[in-house]
């Protein structure tokens, strides 16, 4: 707590109490929200699907959303300093909007969706990880396996250990391994730039022919690649070129990877003032500033080494099923090539996977405090909150782990479902409107918590600044719902029959639950509504 | 018989308020506040002369015109769970040199406080029929007591086995050892000692027994605090959290095995955990907020307790 102001004059005497701390650093705090965008293995993920809309600037599509989810950070930011410690957008909801919207919003966007994710991470996984370190190991049978339903499936299973197996960690012992993670995998990252800016494109056809010769037995493989690509008249303009409509198009795409800079948000600990509020918009807007721009300097490396035609050629010849290689064009791995020895290329895919092995226990983590929290309000049974001797949330876990399995195997086993990988991303955002919508009313429907805040006195032209900031991220959210559920050119592939009814079903799920709560405790004499009904002060 | 708990309101006023009014609101037969009634900080407004004043609240700096401005000034403070007082630039820096006596000062302004909030609560409850229990935790300074003491709606519970009809509650609000050296902590050894020394007294069988104890048992869930560092800054930006409850607590409640056991001190770790048959609950506290977290336990005797739902007043 600051205790003097400028000058020496000092401006609050705090005696000895508990919970008095210094704060937390910035730089901590950045790392989590850098971690959670996490540009290897969400960012380079998604940029592959750019060339579903080849007139798109990928640039700046990554460019504008990140400067403009600026207010996404503050919208956060706002809602910490008004209610700290609240635990996240559940709560933030409940308060708001009332138990049964934060409910439903929480439990889909924090815990039913996230089975989704595991299927993702797991594919993300093979193609980033598993994958390439199979090739350059020569373990051709483990390629050919981890790239059918059958592989993605088992490394579906894989990840889903991996994530309970992170949270019977605890979480001091995360954290550590996730910092851990965090520069271990900015040092691949920088690796990957240093070899993509110190190397021509010449010597990337010639190392990625030779290497691609190696792994795959495929000849001449860069040429083979671009006409693969740009069959059927595919071509994309220049890397910075830019066409309004078709980037605007990209931007609810990329949100799959740069929506996520509040996904630590509430672990931050106490709020003491309007230093700790502008402390996290720097950490939140401050790692997604950084992770976009580094994404841009991706770019420009891709276009100078790789050839922006080449790159975006190779992936739509991935999503057309023809790349000759046969697997994803993971910039890692292409990077990679340049070091020729199979060791050091394999080093450099491991000290590349830190990014995803640091994150992939965030698939379960928020999901059972989100569990948790709906059992201590009643509405899930108690046995759900249990805990073993070592504190390992073992029932919270298995409701991840069950349906994450069921899901998973929807998703290796069922081409369609494979294509509603954006509904992972939609829930989540329906959520995020939810806390939004909450946080653009709070001053005035619940005024005294804002009037208690340090973040009332910030105003934007006389509006208050969570009301202005939480306006600007519902317009990005509402555009991007909107062509989501539009999508005349099913680029998103989840305004989809199919798409549409699981996520419907998600939803109904978690009404049926809320309104079979309520019955059930008021039958045993338990009124749920008072778990968010506010008493009455005077 | 419905009980309400609520714990750790620091201060806040806006808390107190609906403490004072949670039985009516819960349809509670008995309410009881866990600990931590007192404010944290002491904030200065100076007298800058000309009706002019200035003031810091959340590291934001105020400049206050006149009389009005200075007493919503004043309101804020109070809503945030600190005590404002009105002084000028010499008085402040004169203060400021001189530990005992701004420690002084924020005990006169503590105490008044506690002895307002608890004539405020004769005023609203006489004749209401609720049981009000306050026992002061380890942020409490000791002098506390004697005020809830002589409150007549208010009973004090520190380390008292008091009768509430067919149950027996028994209360303190002093905890295990914390890196802030507070006024009611010792070594668990020594805690045990008390605790064990007040539950000689309970007479009721365990299942008509009611623990309120400010600290949490250890390595419940209900103890999960951020870590701290040397300097005592946020480990890992609160992400690593420890365990930081009692092991005498938790041993007197294994041993002891009451229906329920209430517990506060760890604002961020609200929820439930069983230990054999004992629920333990940890409301948690949003005090700066002027939420009143607790929970509404009906007890009917039997082995375990089965209904409760945490709240958020």
């Amino acid at each position: 707590m600051a205790t003097v102001a400028a000058g020496d004059e000092r401006t609050v005497f705090v005696r000895k109490a508990t919970g008095l701390v210094r704060g937390w650093s910035t730089r901590d705090a950045f790392i989590y929200a850098a971690f959670s965008i996490n540009l290897v293995t969400l960012g380079l993920y998604i940029f592959g699907y750019a060339p579903f809309i080849p007139e798109g600037s990928l640039l700046w599509a990554v460019l504008l959303a990140g400067f403009y989810l600026v207010v996404q950070g503050i919208t956060y930011a706002s809602l910490i300093a008004a209610m700290p410690r609240a635990g996240g957008d559940y709560v933030w909801i409940s308060r708001v909007l009332g138990g049964g919207v934060g409910f439903v919003l929480a439990i889909t966007g924090w815990w039913f969706i996230l089975w989704m994710w595991v299927p993702i991470y797991a594919n993300i996984l093979n193609v980033e990880v598993f994958g390439p370190m199979s090739a350059i190991i020569g373990w051709d049978s483990a390629v050919t396996f981890l790239s059918d339903d059958d592989g993605l499936f088992f490394t579906s299973i894989i990840t889903a250990l991996l994530a309970s197996g992170f949270i019977a960690l605890g979480m001091r012992t995360y954290a550590k391994v996730q910092k851990f993670c965090f520069y271990g995998g900015l040092v691949g990252l920088a690796i990957v730039m240093l070899l993509l800016l110190f190397n021509s494109k010449e010597s990337f056809i010639t190392h990625f022919n030779e290497q691609s010769a190696d792994l795959y037995g495929v000849q001449n493989a860069y040429q083979a690649t671009l006409e693969a690509g740009s069959a059927g008249g595919f071509a994309v303009s220049g890397v910075g070129s830019f066409a309004l409509g078709s980037t605007l198009l990209l931007i609810p795409m990329m949100a799959f990877f740069n929506l996520w800079s509040n996904w630590g948000a509430t672990l931050y600990g106490e709020v003491r003032g309007a230093s700790d509020f502008r402390q996290n918009i720097y950490a939140m807007a401050g790692a997604l500033l950084a992770t976009s721009l580094a994404a841009i300097a991706l770019f420009l490396l891709f276009s100078k080494t790789f050839g922006w035609d080449w790159y975006n050629a190779a992936n739509n010849a991935f999503w057309a099923g023809t790349i000759p290689t046969g697997v994803w064009p993971y910039p890692g791995l292409l990077a990679a090539s340049f070091l020729g020895s199979p060791i050091l290329q394999f080093l450099l895919i491991a000290v590349l996977s830190l990014w995803f092995f640091g994150w992939v226990g965030t698939v379960f983590l928020s999901s059972t405090r989100v569990i948790f929290a709906a059992a201590f309000d009643r509405v899930l049974p108690e046995g759900v909150a249990k805990v073993d001797r070592n504190g390992v949330p073992y029932i919270a876990l298995l409701l991840m782990l069950v349906p994450s399995i069921g899901i998973a195997a929807l998703y290796a086993y069922s081409a369609d479902f494979q294509t509603y990988t954006l509904a992972a991303t939609l829930v989540i955002a329906v959520t995020f409107l939810g806390s939004a919508i909450s946080a653009a009313i709070l001053p005035w429907r619940r005024r005294e918590i804002y009037k208690a805040s340090p973040i009332a006195r910030y105003t934007v032209m006389g509006i208050p600044l969570i009301t202005f900031a939480a306006g600007l991220f519902i317009l990005f959210l509402g555009f991007c719902l909107f062509k989501w559920f539009t999508d005349p050119d099913e680029v998103y592939a989840v305004n989809d029959s199919g798409s549409l009814i699981f996520m419907g079903s998600l939803y109904l799920l978690a009404i049926i639950i809320f309104a079979g709560s309520r019955i059930y405790r008021r039958r045993q004499g338990m009124d749920l509504s008072m778990a968010y009904g506010e008493i009455p002060a005077e | 018989m419905r009980i309400y708990f609520a714990t750790d309101i620091h201060g806040s006023e806006v808390c107190w308020k609906k403490f004072l009014n949670s039985g009516a609101h819960y349809k509670a037969d008995v309410v009881i506040l866990g600990g931590d009634m007192t404010g944290k900080a002491l904030v200065p407004i100076v007298d800058d002369g000309g009706g002019q004043w200035h003031a810091t609240l959340l590291d934001n700096r105020e400049t206050l015109n006149g009389e009005e401005e200075v007493a919503a000034f004043e309101a804020a403070v109070i809503r945030r769970g600190y005590y404002p007082f009105r002084t000028d630039p010499d008085e402040l820096r004169d203060l400021s040199a001189d530990e005992p006596r701004w420690h002084a000062l924020f005990e006169q302004h503590m105490l008044a406080t506690v002895e307002r909030w608890m004539e405020m609560a004769d005023e609203r409850l006489a004749g209401t029929g609720i049981r009000v229990f306050v026992c002061p935790g380890n942020d409490d300074q000791l002098e506390v007591d004697e005020v809830v003491a002589n409150a007549k709606t208010v009973e004090l519970g520190e380390g008292r086995v008091v009768d509430i009809g067919e149950f027996q509650l028994a209360s303190s609000g002093w905890a295990n050892r914390t890196p802030w050296d507070t006024y009611r902590e010792e070594d668990e050894d020594v805690l045990q000692e008390r605790i064990e020394r007040m539950t000689e007294q309970i007479t009721a069988p365990p299942e008509r027994t009611i623990f309120s104890l400010h600290c949490p048992p250890h390595n419940t869930g209900l103890d999960e605090a951020p870590q701290l560092t040397a300097d005592m800054s946020l480990k890992d930006a609160g992400r690593a959290t420890i365990p930081v409850g009692s092991t005498a607590v938790r041993a007197v409640i294994e041993q002891y095995q009451p229906a329920l056991s209430l517990h506060g001190h760890i604002h961020e770790a609200r929820g439930t955990h069983r230990l054999g048959r004992t629920l333990c609950i940890n409301p948690g506290s949003s005090y700066e907020q002027g939420q009143l977290l607790g929970v509404v336990v009906d007890i009917d005797g039997k082995k375990k307790v089965k209904n409760f739902v945490l709240t958020s007043g």
